[in-house]
C-alpha cells in the first residue's frame, strides 16, 4: 500500500511540476502574490446557486483556523454580492465534528471540517451530502489522488463509489526534535535518538496510549488496515505476517524498557511544553512525535533548533525497519440536511480551492492537497510540511477506520510501555490476536 | 497520677496536632499547586516544574482579553445567571415537595415517596438525548433557559433531606395554628419556613453550586453555541486535545476564578449546611 | 436473641450478628417485597375494573347533561352553574384533539414499526445532491412516548370530568349548594394543598425525568446502535436481544465478560469508596472535635475547602498531577534525588485502582467530616468517661462506642453514599477515563465502572441500546437494594416520631 502511495505521490509531483512550469511568475511571486489573487482563480457559474439567495450558513473550523476562515468566508460573500449570503463561523475541532454532526445534524453546521477517519460514520448515518457531480471532476483532477480516494466511499444504497468530501489538508504526525540534543543524523534511528536524549537527560515523548499514535507499533511490523466489510462498520486488515508484527512489537517494548526513564508516553501537548527552556530551567524534552497542527507551538519553543523529519527506523531482529504512521486528511463536508444545499456546496468547493489552500499553507503552515499548491515555495520551504510529506510515503492511509479501531490500538501502546510488562516474557502474540479480534468486534 | 494524666493528654494532643497538620497540608497542597501554577509566567503550557520559574498575572489577563473564541467572562456571567434562576426555582420546588410529604397526609403519599426515591437512581446519561430533543421541540436548545429548566426540573426529587428536616419540627405547632384559623398555605409560609433557615440555606447552596460543576448535560444542550457555555464546559474545552497546547494555564486560572467565590460562599454558609444536612439527612 | 444479650456483644459480634440476620431475613424480606409487589399489581387491576364499573354506572344513572359530558368535556359543569370549571375541561378536550391531529397521531401511527421510509439522496439534473428526508426512528419513538404520556394525562382529566359531572348532578338532585369556582380554588390552599404544592414539581419531573426515562427504557428493546443511526438509517424493535447479549458468554472480549468484570469492580469500588471515606472521615472528625484541640474552625476549613472546588477541576488537576511528568512524580524526584516516573494511572490495574480509591478519599473525607461532626457531638460524654475509667484506650472506645453508635444512626447516609458510589461517574471518568486499557473488555478499561462504560457506549460508540440495557440492570440492583434497606431502617419506621 505504502509503495502505491509513494508512486502516486511521485507521479503527482511530476504532473504538478509540469503544471507549475507554465506558472512560473506566480511561484516566484510568493505568498503576497497569492493572497492578492484571491477570487481570481476560483470561479463558478452563478447559475449554480439555482433559486437560492439570502442563504445563511454556519461553518465549523478548528480554533486556530477560525480567523483565516472568517477572512476567506468574507471573500466568498463579496464574490457573489447578489446572493446576499451570510456566513457564521464557529470554532469546532475536526476531531469532534463528526460526533457533533451525529448528535444533532439539524443544529450542526452547513459546511464543516473533519478528519478523514470519520467519513464512514458520517456516510453511514446519512448526514453528509455527496459532492456535486459538477465539482467532483475538478476536485479529482486538481488534488492528490490519495486525498481524493480518502474522500471517496461506496454509497450505502447503491454501492457506487462516490466522492463525499472536499480535501482540505494533509493530516499526520512526524518526528520533532531539538537540534541541540539530537543531530540530524541521529534523527534517522530510534535507538540513536533515545541514546542521545538519555545522554542529555531529556525525554522522548509520544502519546503511545492513544490509538492514533499507538498504531505505529503494529503498522511498523507490516499490519495495515484495508477498508471496511460490506456492513460499513467492521474493519478489514491486509494479509500481514503476524510473526513479523510480533517481533516488531517486542522490539519496541524492549527499547521502551531499556530506556524507561527516557521513553515517555504523554499526550502531545507535552511535547511543545517540554521543548521550552529558560535561563533558570533547561528543557525536559529532547525529541517527540507530534502532529503538524502543533508545528507552530513546537517551532516557537525551539526557535532555530527546531528539527522535523519523517519517523526514524527501528532495529527489528537486526534489520532496520522504517516506522510506519497513520496518515490522513482533513476534509470539508456539507451537511445533508442543509437548508441551502447549493450555496453550501459552492462554499465548500471554494474552501477547498487552490486559493484557500495556498492561504492556509502560507499563514498556518497547513500541508496542501492541491497539486499546484504542493509545488509552491511556501510549501516546499516549510520544514514541518516537508517532514509530513516525507512521512506520508511511509504511512497507512487513515481511511475507512472503524470506530472500534482506536481503543484496542491505544491498548497495544499502553501494554508495550507498561511498567509491569516484561518484554522478554510477555505474550505479544496474544496481544496482537486480541487486538485484531477486538477491533473486528468479534 | 494527675500529673501523668495531664502529661498523657498533652502528649496525645500534640500527636493529634501533628497528624492534623500533616493531613491538612496533604489536603490543601493540590489546591495550593493549582493557585501557584495559575500565576506561572513560564512559556510552557503544561507545568514542567513543581513551582513556576517566573510569576505573573498573564494567564488571568488573557482569560479576560483573549475572548474571541473562548469567552471566559461571558461564560462566567452565563453561569451566574443560570445559577441564580435555577437556585430560586429548585429551592421552591424542593421545599414544596418536602413540606407536602412531611406535613400533609394524602392518598398514595408513601408510594410517591418511594417512586421519588428510586427515580433518582437511574443513570442519567441515557435520558439526556431525550431531554435534548424535548427541549428542541420547544425551541429551547442552545439557550440558557434550557439550562435553567434542566437544573431545576428534577430538583423536586431531592426532597429527602428537607423532608427529614421538616419531620423534626413538632406538629403541635401546626395544630395550634390550625386552631387559630390558619389554612395550610399560611402554615407553610408563616410558621414552617421561618423555622427552617438551615435547610433553606442548604438547599439554596447546593442548587447554586450545581450549574458551576455540571459539564455533561450542559455540553449536550449547548452544542456549538460557545458563547452560551457555562464555565464548566468552557474550562473543559480548554483542556480538550485541541486547546490544551495553548490554554492549559488559562484553564488553571479560570478554575481558580470559579473556585474562589464558591469556596467563600461555602465557608460562610458552612454551619447552616452542617445543621441542615445532619438534621435532615441523618436522623439522630 | 434477646435485646439484653445483644447489648452485651462486642461491636464485631454485633456487626456479625446483624450481618447474618440481614442474610437470614433476606429471603423473607425479598418474599415480602415480591408479595407486596404482587398486591400492588392486583390492586391496580382491581382498581381499573372498579373504575370501569363506576364509569358505566354513573353514565346510566346520570341525566342528559351528564351523559353528554362523556363526549363533551365539562358540559354538565357548564350547564349547572360551574361555567369556568366546565370551560377548563372543554379547553383541555379541544387542545388534545388539536394536539393529536397536528402532532401526536402522525407519530403514534408509526410507533409499531418506528418508521419504514428511509432517507435518500439523489443528484438533480445540474449535478447537485438533493436530500429527501425519510422517517426518523428516534423522533418517532420519542414523540410517540410524548403522545402516550399526554394521552394518559388527558384520560385522567377525562375521568375527573365524568366524576365532576356526576357530582354536580347529584348535588343539584339532593339540593346541596354547588361550589363556585372561587370556593373550588380555595380548597387548593387548604384540604387539597398537597395538590397545589406537588403539581408544578410533578409536572417538571414528569416532563424531564419520567418521560425521558420511559424513552430510555424503550430504547433497550430496539436496535438503536452505531449501525442504525438516524437520520440516514431506521431502527426497530428487537425484543430482549440486547439483554441476552449482556449475559451470553462467548470467546474473547465480549459484552457479557465485560459486564460481569465491570460489575464486580463496581461493587468492590463502591464498598471501598464508601467505607474508607466513612471510617477515615470519622477518625479525622473525632480528632478535630476532641476536647482540648484548638483552632477547630481552621482544621475543619483545611478539609472543607476541597468540597468547594468543583470536582471536575480538582479531578482534572489530579489527573495532570499523577502523570509520569506530573507534580507528584516531580515531588518524589525532588525528595529522592533521582528520576522518578511512576505510572500511577496506566500500568497495572491494581495500582490504578488503589490510586483511584486514594484520590476518592481526598475528595470524600471532607463530606464525612461535615456530616458526622454534629452527630459525634451528640454521643453522651459519660459513655467515653466510663470507658476511660475502665481503662479503654482511644482505639477501643472508638470500636466499642463510636462506631456502633454511628453505624446505627447513619445507616441511611451510608446506603445513599453506597448507591452514590455505584453511580460515581466523575471520579473514574475524569481521573482515569477507565484506564488502564485492556484487550479483555469490550470498549472498557480496568477502572471503568458500569456507569462510565454506559457513558462511553452512549457518547463515543453510539451503542444506545446496549447502554440502555446496562442502565436498566444497574437501576434494578440499586433500586431493590435501597427500597429493601430503607424500608427496614429505623428512620422510615419512626417517621411519625415527632408527630
Amino acid at each position: 500500500m505504502k509503495k502505491i502511495v509513494a508512486l502516486l505521490l511521485a507521479a503527482m509531483m511530476m504532473v504538478a511540476a509540469f503544471a507549475s512550469c507554465g506558472n512560473t511568475d506566480k511561484a516566484a511571486g510568493g505568498s503576497d502574490d497569492a493572497s492578492t489573487n484571491t477570487g481570481a482563480k476560483f470561479s463558478v457559474d452563478v447559475a449554480d446557486f439555482g433559486e437560492e439567495s439570502g442563504a445563511s450558513l454556519k461553518v465549523w473550523g478548528p480554533d486556530n483556523y477560525v480567523k483565516l476562515l472568517k477572512k476567506q468566508c468574507d471573500a466568498f460573500v463579496k464574490m457573489f454580492p447578489d446572493q446576499k449570503i451570510k456566513i457564521n463561523v464557529v470554532a469546532q475541532g475536526e476531531d469532534t465534528a463528526a460526533t457533533n454532526m451525529l448528535s444533532d445534524a439539524d443544529a450542526a453546521a452547513d459546511v464543516f471540517g473533519f478528519a478523514s477517519d470519520q467519513l464512514s460514520r458520517l456516510v453511514n448515518a446519512g448526514v453528509i451530502a455527496p459532492v456535486a457531480t459538477k465539482y467532483a471532476e475538478d476536485i479529482t483532477a486538481t488534488n492528490l489522488k490519495a486525498a481524493v480516494s480518502a474522500s471517496t466511499l461506496p454509497n450505502p444504497d447503491t454501492n457506487e463509489d462516490t466522492l463525499y468530501a472536499f480535501p482540505e489538508t494533509g493530516n499526520g504526525y512526524y518526528l520533532v526534535y531539538d537540534k541541540t540534543v539530537v543531530s540530524d543524523k541521529e534523527a534517522g534511528s530510534l535507538e540513536a535518538i533515545l541514546a542521545a536524549c538519555k545522554k542529555a537527560g531529556k525525554k522522548f515523548i509520544m502519546d503511545a496510549g492513544t490509538g492514533y499514535y499507538g498504531c505505529i507499533f503494529a503498522f511498523t511490523g507490516g499490519l495495515e488496515i484495508n477498508g471496511l466489510e460490506e456492513d460499513g462498520l467492521t474493519q478489514k486488515f491486509n494479509d500481514f505476517d503476524s510473526k513479523k508484527v510480533v517481533a516488531t512489537l517486542k522490539a519496541f517494548s524492549t527499547l521502551m524498557h531499556e530506556y524507561k526513564d527516557t521513553f515517555t508516553s504523554l499526550d502531545v501537548a507535552n511535547v511543545s511544553s517540554g521543548f521550552v527552556s529558560s535561563k533558570k530551567k533547561a528543557s525536559t524534552c529532547g525529541a517527540g512525535i507530534d502532529g503538524n497542527w502543533n508545528a507552530t507551538a513546537d517551532a516557537d519553543a525551539l526557535g532555530e533548533n527546531f528539527g522535523a523529519t519523517k519517523l526514524p527506523t527501528i532495529k527489528v531482529d537486526g534489520e532496520e525497519q522504517q516506522m510506519i504512521s497513520m496518515y490522513g486528511y482533513k476534509m470539508i463536508g456539507v451537511n445533508n440536511g442543509s437548508k441551502y444545499p447549493r450555496t453550501s456546496q459552492i462554499l465548500a468547493y471554494y474552501l477547498s480551492s487552490e486559493d484557500c489552500q495556498q492561504q492556509r499553507c502560507d499563514e498556518l503552515g497547513w500541508s496542501p492537497t492541491n497539486n499546484t499548491v504542493i509545488e509552491s515555495d511556501s510549501a516546499k520551504n516549510n520544514v514541518a510540511i516537508s517532514a509530513l510529506v516525507a512521512q506520508s510515503e511511509h504511512s497507512v492511509p487513515q481511511v475507512n477506520v472503524s470506530s472500534t479501531f482506536w481503543d484496542p490500538m491505544g491498548n497495544v501502546g499502553n501494554k508495550l510501555i507498561a511498567a509491569d510488562t516484561n518484554p522478554k516474557k510477555y505474550d505479544f502474540d496474544k496481544l496482537l490476536k486480541d487486538t485484531i479480534s477486538n477491533i473486528k468486534d468479534e | 497520677m494527675i500529673k501523668s494524666y495531664k502529661l498523657r493528654r498533652t502528649l496525645s494532643n500534640t500527636f493529634i496536632y501533628i497528624i492534623l497538620a500533616v493531613l491538612g497540608v496533604l489536603w490543601v497542597s493540590p489546591l495550593a499547586y493549582l493557585v501557584i501554577q495559575s500565576f506561572s509566567a513560564d512559556k510552557s503550557s503544561i507545568p514542567q516544574t513543581l513551582i513556576p520559574m517566573s510569576y505573573g498575572i498573564d494567564n488571568y489577563v488573557k482569560l479576560f482579553t483573549n475572548v474571541e473564541t473562548l469567552n471566559f467572562p461571558r461564560w462566567y456571567l452565563n453561569t451566574f445567571v443560570v445559577a441564580c434562576f435555577s437556585c430560586v426555582i429548585s429551592t421552591i420546588s424542593v421545599l414544596m415537595v418536602a413540606y407536602a410529604f412531611s406535613r400533609l397526609r394524602f392518598k398514595s403519599r408513601k408510594k410517591f415517596i418511594n417512586i421519588g426515591m428510586i427515580l433518582g437512581m437511574f443513570p442519567g446519561f441515557m435520558t439526556m438525548i431525550a431531554i435534548y430533543y424535548l427541549l428542541k421541540a420547544m425551541g429551547l436548545t442552545q439557550t440558557l433557559v434550557a439550562l435553567v429548566i434542566c437544573y431545576s426540573a428534577g430538583a423536586g426529587l431531592g426532597f429527602q433531606i428537607s423532608k427529614g428536616f421538616f419531620d423534626t419540627i413538632p406538629r403541635a405547632l401546626d395544630e395550634a395554628a390550625t386552631i387559630d384559623g390558619a389554612n395550610k398555605n399560611q402554615i407553610f409560609w408563616k410558621i414552617i419556613l421561618p423555622m427552617s433557615k438551615p435547610i433553606v440555606v442548604y438547599t439554596v447552596l447546593t442548587a447554586f453550586i450545581g450549574p458551576w460543576t455540571d459539564f455533561i448535560l450542559a455540553r449536550i444542550i449547548m452544542g456549538d453555541a460557545i458563547d452560551n457555555y457555562t464555565v464548566a464546559i468552557g474550562l473543559q474545552k480548554m483542556v480538550s486535545l485541541e486547546f490544551k497546547v495553548n490554554y492549559f494555564k488559562q484553564f488553571l486560572a479560570g478554575s481558580v476564578l470559579v473556585a474562589v467565590p464558591v469556596t467563600i460562599l461555602f465557608l460562610k454558609m458552612q454551619s447552616y449546611y452542617v445543621e441542615g444536612v445532619t438534621a435532615g439527612g441523618v436522623k439522630g | 436473641m434477646r435485646y439484653i444479650d445483644y447489648m452485651q456483644l462486642n461491636p464485631f459480634q454485633k456487626f456479625g450478628y446483624n450481618f447474618t440476620q440481614f442474610f437470614k431475613k433476606l429471603p423473607g424480606n425479598l418474599k415480602r417485597f415480591f408479595v407486596f409487589l404482587g398486591h400492588v399489581i392486583v390492586k391496580f387491576f382491581v382498581g381499573i375494573g372498579k373504575g370501569f364499573a363506576n364509569y358505566g354506572k354513573k353514565f346510566v344513572k346520570g341525566d342528559f347533561a351528564v351523559k353528554l359530558s362523556y363526549l363533551i368535556f365539562g358540559f354538565a359543569n357548564m350547564v349547572k352553574g360551574q361555567l369556568i370549571k366546565g370551560l377548563l375541561f372543554l379547553i383541555t378536550e379541544v387542545a388534545y384533539i388539536l394536539f393529536m391531529i397536528y402532532f401526536g397521531w402522525g407519530y403514534m401511527a408509526k410507533f409499531g414499526t418506528l418508521g419504514t421510509v428511509k432517507a435518500t439522496t439523489t443528484m438533480d439534473e445540474m449535478g447537485f445532491p438533493v436530500n429527501v428526508p425519510g422517517d426518523n426512528s428516534m423522533l418517532i419513538l420519542l414523540y410517540g412516548v410524548v403522545t402516550i404520556v399526554v394521552s394518559v394525562i388527558v384520560l385522567a382529566i377525562y375521568i375527573a370530568n365524568t366524576k365532576s359531572a356526576y357530582k354536580v348532578y347529584e348535588d343539584k338532585l339532593e339540593g346541596r349548594k354547588v361550589l363556585s369556582f372561587k370556593e373550588d380554588v380555595m380548597q387548593f390552599v387548604d384540604e387539597k394543598f398537597h395538590i397545589t404544592l406537588m403539581s408544578l414539581p410533578c409536572l417538571l419531573i414528569g416532563c424531564f425525568t419520567i418521560l425521558p426515562l420511559v424513552f430510555m427504557i424503550l430504547i433497550a428493546f430496539t436496535s438503536y446502535d452505531n449501525a442504525h443511526l438516524p437520520p440516514g438509517n431506521l431502527f426497530t424493535w428487537v425484543g430482549l436481544s440486547n439483554f441476552t447479549d449482556l449475559v451470553s458468554m462467548t470467546e474473547g472480549a465480549n459484552k457479557a465478560t465485560t459486564f460481569i468484570g465491570l460489575a464486580q469492580w463496581t461493587i468492590i469500588w463502591a464498598i471501598f469508596a464508601t467505607f474508607t471515606n466513612y471510617i477515615f472521615g470519622m477518625i479525622v472528625a473525632l480528632m478535630i472535635n476532641k476536647k482540648g484541640i484548638k483552632l477547630k474552625a481552621l482544621w475543619r476549613t483545611l478539609f472543607v475547602v476541597v468540597i468547594a472546588v468543583p470536582q471536575f477541576v480538582s479531578l482534572l488537576l489530579m489527573n495532570q498531577m499523577l502523570q509520569t511528568n506530573g507534580a507528584i512524580n516531580q515531588l518524589l524526584s525532588l525528595l529522592t534525588g533521582s528520576d522518578v516516573a511512576i505510572q500511577f494511572l496506566n500500568s497495572t490495574p491494581l495500582m490504578a485502582r488503589v490510586t483511584v480509591i486514594i484520590v476518592n478519599i481526598w475528595i470524600g473525607i471532607p463530606y464525612t467530616i461535615l456530616i458526622t461532626s454534629g452527630i459525634l457531638m451528640n454521643i453522651p460524654a459519660d459513655l467515653y468517661e466510663s470507658a476511660t475509667i475502665d481503662g479503654a484506650g482511644p482505639v477501643k472506645s472508638f470500636m466499642k462506642i463510636t462506631l456502633p453508635y454511628m453505624l446505627f444512626v447513619t445507616t441511611p447516609y451510608l446506603i445513599t453514599s453506597f448507591i452514590g458510589n455505584i453511580n460515581n461517574f466523575n471520579v473514574i471518568y475524569l481521573l482515569t477515563a477507565g484506564g488502564p486499557t485492556t484487550s479483555d473488555y469490550y470498549q472498557a478499561g480496568y477502572t471503568d465502572i458500569l456507569v462510565t462504560w454506559l457513558f462511553k457506549l452512549t457518547m463515543d460508540k453510539n451503542d444506545y441500546n446496549l447502554a440502555a440495557a446496562v442502565g436498566i440492570l444497574v437501576f434494578i440492583v440499586c433500586a431493590t437494594l435501597s427500597l429493601i434497606t430503607f424500608n427496614m431502617t429505623k428512620s422510615a419506621k419512626d417517621e411519625e416520631a415527632f408527630s
